[in-house]
């Protein structure tokens, strides 16, 4: 037995501190994404103070004081945010139930599951159009549709088009972390007498919990930011925070660009907010 | 016998020179040539041209235009000894923000755009921030056929557009209504109010800030002037489709919507839109063109060189080369694309003006564009958007 | 779950999921489908000549296809490790590096028009194919090191350490152990990685000074020329449908 032999060390709680092997380990990635993204990231924040052809002793906060004084993006923040608590919270839920529907399902059942997964958002808005828009599918073939979500003003055809491509992206994270080992686990714990309800909170949920909560802040920074969706089954009125931004530039890139960049950092800062909630209430309740 | 383009400029050398000698002699010179110095100046540009590879940056939806980038224009290019290769992009602004990005990198020459079909706003933007190429359009040998001196052509949207800019095309703004559901169409915004009126659902319009939909706004404003030309709107909005609820976001909506008979009038800055909705299978064939207030609100298409471009001698042959009869005669043949010259044909001799005529018309397109209505300002759009949002949308 | 219930759900996954993209296959075809027709007027070949013709579709699917692999490659090789770590170390203060990875995924991608082209030509990397690896690795790393992360738990630290026990050394470890236990979640991150890199649009446009990938192509006849966008969304989900197929093949059985 090598004691040097690090695999040897890994659960040992003297070693719970950055060794060099994990600062090499991590490196390559970290570095690649810092400097790619980091360097990017500073560029948009400079589009949103420094307009072109000054310098950065130009640099203002006149974007962002426009930003905020404009009614179309106060008023779009709030869809933005609604959307997004809508979109998030139901593909979760229906993705968790799409998951224990399917977990001892084949590979070819899961399959159709996860159809939508590798349509890009922007052909399932298309889709969405073709089949529920004005004079669209379902219109030729039912006569007309009850109900109006292409530019329904709620943003519910947004939501629509997010839950459909989200909720199977859930599932399958889902899935993922659902294996044989969960399937022994809780028959042991019906084994030794826990319903069913019991099972769910103590074993399943654990175990599932952790895809459930990235899946969902994916889902939700995905919906706060995203464009082509709500271009196309949006409402003209608000528009939501990428909209507002691509509507900005729409016509003259040069007077608008600064806004734009506001409005997307923003909905990019929402994200993170969202994000940390999401982790720290997951890790507070990993300490339970 | 049609002369190339290396030839032609060969020739007009030689041509300055016995002419400068003839005027000395009080005989006439031809009008067509550029001053000897702009000849010169243009050869020496042709011949660094060669070779290079000339990446022009434009909307990449229409497939007429591509095939005509394509399969005519590359073509002339090619014999000039230069490699055109078409950059599709969504949207002009794709391209813009290419080239401000680079100026925001600091970058003076070797950029990735060399020719851009611009539309107005983001070409005075760009002016503004001294993005583009200056002082090369006149001295151009086929610039001599356009007639830079009517203010449709040498403003756009008001904005001088000096040496940066070179018309390649005609824009007018056409509707169009379907012979079968609508056996007359309007001919008056105040008729077309009335239309609505008699039935209601059946109008709208595209929401600003869309170029289509701000153009009929800009058209309701010029012909009833600003304030009144808002009250009109208002008026019009409940009577519209979905009670004026929704709008379509883009033109290519409502062209859907319209296809698919849910309102009966669709319209563009494309005057050959129809031609080519109907290709595609959208339009049904009764649809025809039609104007309101008896004129068009015309417009002049312009491509522009950015400062830092790469290949800008290349460019600036090939932005010579579109305006070349030939190619704007293919343009404009109502078989091809049917989109209007931007050639004063009376500049053009004969044999060239002959190109211009005798082809069949097409019943998607208007060959008058009436009593024509000249563009508002730069400045004026982004006001005329925010008045729109707020007065008629929320 | 019964027999039946299972095929009604089949029924119904199919009916939400694969009957709309049916359409898609559809209108590629229709030369003419105007309302109030249920199926198309003419049908004809008229999508696939403009998509392989003037809108270069040949190209753009190399391209896409060349970027997709390098990319899905790149963010394995470089996001195995850091999952590894982040996964079975646990680590303190290891906020900061999840904040790093996180990033990518939380910032809007429209946003990368705004700050990546200028910052890619400062880097000297854009208006190349690599440059638009190297964007779209940005993106795909990120994917690929949260779901590889959710291989690396406390049973393949064990089975490590047995193996480990046993006298195996790291490369052994790592290929008899390790790498068959987390296959599943390899394959997953592979996939995911190839998607996020095959749907890039505007990451592409703005680091590829107007090379054509699929969605660069396809983005600008959405709308204005159904039939062109629903042949090129064909070229564009043919392979995603082949990977998913090619997937599922190898995780036929659930685990």
């Amino acid at each position: 037995m090598d004691t040097r032999d690090p695999a040897l060390n890994l659960r040992s709680s003297a070693s719970r501190s950055w060794r060099r092997e994990d600062v090499l380990a991590l490196a390559p990635a970290a570095v690649l994404l810092a400097a790619l993204f980091l360097g990017a990231l500073a560029g948009a924040v400079k589009v949103s103070l420094v307009p072109l052809g000054g310098g950065i002793g130009d640099a203002s906060l006149a974007s962002w004081r426009q930003l905020f004084a404009d009614p179309s993006f106060r008023d779009g923040l709030v869809l933005t945010l609604e959307v997004t608590i809508a979109s998030t919270a139901i593909a979760a839920a229906l993705g968790v139930a799409l998951a224990l529907a399917l977990r001892r399902s084949a590979g070819a059942v899961r399959a159709v599951a996860a159809a939508p997964v590798p349509v890009p958002h922007l052909l399932v808005a298309v889709i969405a159009v073709v089949w529920l828009g004005p004079g669209g599918l379902a219109d030729r073939i039912l006569g007309s549709l009850p109900f109006d979500l292409i530019g329904n003003r709620n943003g519910a055809g947004i939501v629509a088009v997010y839950v459909y491509k989200e909720a199977p992206f859930i599932a399958l994270l889902v899935l993922a972390a659902m294996g044989r080992s969960l399937e022994q686990r809780e028959e042991a714990a019906a084994v030794f007498g826990a319903g069913g309800l019991k099972r769910a909170a103590w074993v399943l949920w654990p175990t599932i919990r952790g895809p459930v909560v990235v899946g969902s802040i994916i889902v939700a920074a995905f919906a706060i930011g995203a464009l082509e969706v709500p271009l196309a089954v949006g409402p003209n009125y608000p528009p939501t925070l990428a909209v507002y931004a691509f509507q900005t530039t729409q016509g003259d890139l040069i007077s608008g660009e600064g806004r734009a960049a506001a409005a997307l950092l923003l909905a990019g800062f929402l994200a993170i907010v969202l994000a940390s909630v999401g982790v720290r209430h997951a890790r507070s309740a990993d300490n339970e | 016998m049609r002369l190339r383009r290396i030839e032609v400029s060969r020739w007009l050398s030689a041509a300055a020179a016995v002419t400068a000698f003839a005027v000395g002699l009080g005989a006439c010179a031809d009008d067509r040539q550029p001053s000897a110095a702009g000849a010169t100046d243009f050869k020496e540009i042709a011949d660094e041209a060669r070779g290079q590879t000339v990446r022009w940056w434009m909307y990449g939806g229409d497939e007429r235009i591509n095939d005509y980038v394509d399969s005519v224009v590359a073509p002339a290019a090619r014999r000039a000894g230069i490699e055109l290769e078409r950059v599709p992009v969504a949207d002009t602004a794709d391209a813009v923000q290419r080239v401000v990005a680079q100026r925001r990198a600091g970058e003076t020459s070797g950029g990735a755009v060399d020719l851009i079909w611009i539309n107005g706003e983001n070409f005075a933007a760009g002016k503004q921030a001294g993005l583009w190429l200056d002082g090369w359009t006149r001295r151009l040998p086929n610039a001599a056929l356009v007639d830079f001196e009517d203010p449709s052509i040498n403003r756009d949207l008001r904005v001088p557009i000096d040496g940066q800019e070179l018309p390649w095309s005609r824009a007018a703004f056409v509707y169009a209504y379907d012979q079968k559901r609508t056996p007359t169409p309007p001919s008056t915004f105040d008729q077309l109010l009335d239309y609505a009126r008699a039935h209601p659902g059946r109008v709208t319009y595209p929401a600003p800030p869309d170029f289509t939909g701000t153009s009929f706004v800009k058209q309701a404003v010029i012909a009833k002037g600003a304030d009144e030309g808002f009250n009109y709107l208002a008026e019009l909005k409940p009577l519209m489709w979905q009670q004026g609820e929704r709008f379509p976001k883009s033109e290519a909506e409502l062209n859907r919507l319209f296809a698919n008979g849910e309102v009966d009038f669709a319209m563009s800055f494309d005057p050959s839109f129809i031609a080519s909705e109907v290709r595609k299978g959208e339009f049904d064939e009764s649809v025809r063109p039609f104007l309101l207030e008896g004129g068009a609100l015309v417009n002049t298409s312009y491509v522009t060189i950015p400062a830092d471009a790469a290949n800008a001698a290349g460019a600036q042959v090939v932005a010579d080369l579109l305006l070349d009869p030939r190619l704007q005669a293919q343009k404009a043949d109502p078989a091809r694309l049917g989109i209007p010259t931007v050639l004063d044909l009376d500049r053009l001799d004969p044999t060239e003006r002959r190109r211009f005529q005798g082809s069949v018309a097409s019943p998607y397109l208007l060959d008058d564009f009436g009593d024509v209505k000249s563009e508002l300002g730069a400045d004026q759009v982004r006001p005329l958007e925010e008045r729109w949002t707020r007065e008629i949308l929320r | 779950m019964s027999e039946r219930r299972t095929r009604l759900l089949v029924g119904v996954l199919a009916a939400l999921f694969i009957a709309p993209l049916m359409v898609l296959l559809v209108q590629a075809f229709a030369d003419s489908w105007r309302a109030p027709g249920v199926l198309p007027d003419q049908l004809g070949w008229r999508g696939f000549e403009v998509a392989f013709g003037s809108a270069r579709a040949g190209d753009a699917l190399v391209n896409s296809l060349l970027v997709a692999f390098a990319a899905t490659a790149i963010s394995l090789v470089l996001g195995w490790p850091a999952a590894r770590v982040l996964g079975m170390r646990r680590l303190p203060r290891n906020g900061f590096v999840f904040l790093l990875i996180g990033l990518p995924l939380l910032m809007p991608p429209y946003l990368a028009g705004f700050g990546l082209t200028e910052w890619f030509i400062r880097l000297g990397i854009d208006d190349s194919l690599a440059g638009i690896v190297l964007a779209h690795v940005t993106f795909a790393l990120p994917y690929a090191i949260l779901i590889l992360l959710s291989g690396f738990n406390r049973e393949v630290e064990a089975l490590e350490e047995m193996a480990a026990t046993t006298g195996a050394g790291p490369a052994r470890r790592l290929a008899w152990v390790t790498l068959p236990a987390l296959r599943p979640t390899l394959i997953a991150a592979a996939l995911l990685s190839f998607l996020v890199s095959w749907s890039q649009y505007g990451t592409s446009l703005a680091v590829g000074a107007g090379r054509p990938t699929l969605p660069i192509v396809m983005l600008p006849f959405i709308q204005t020329d159904p039939e062109v966008a629903a042949a090129l969304a064909l070229v564009f989900l043919a392979p995603c449908i082949v990977a998913l197929a090619f997937v599922a093949r190898l995780q036929r059985t659930p685990l």
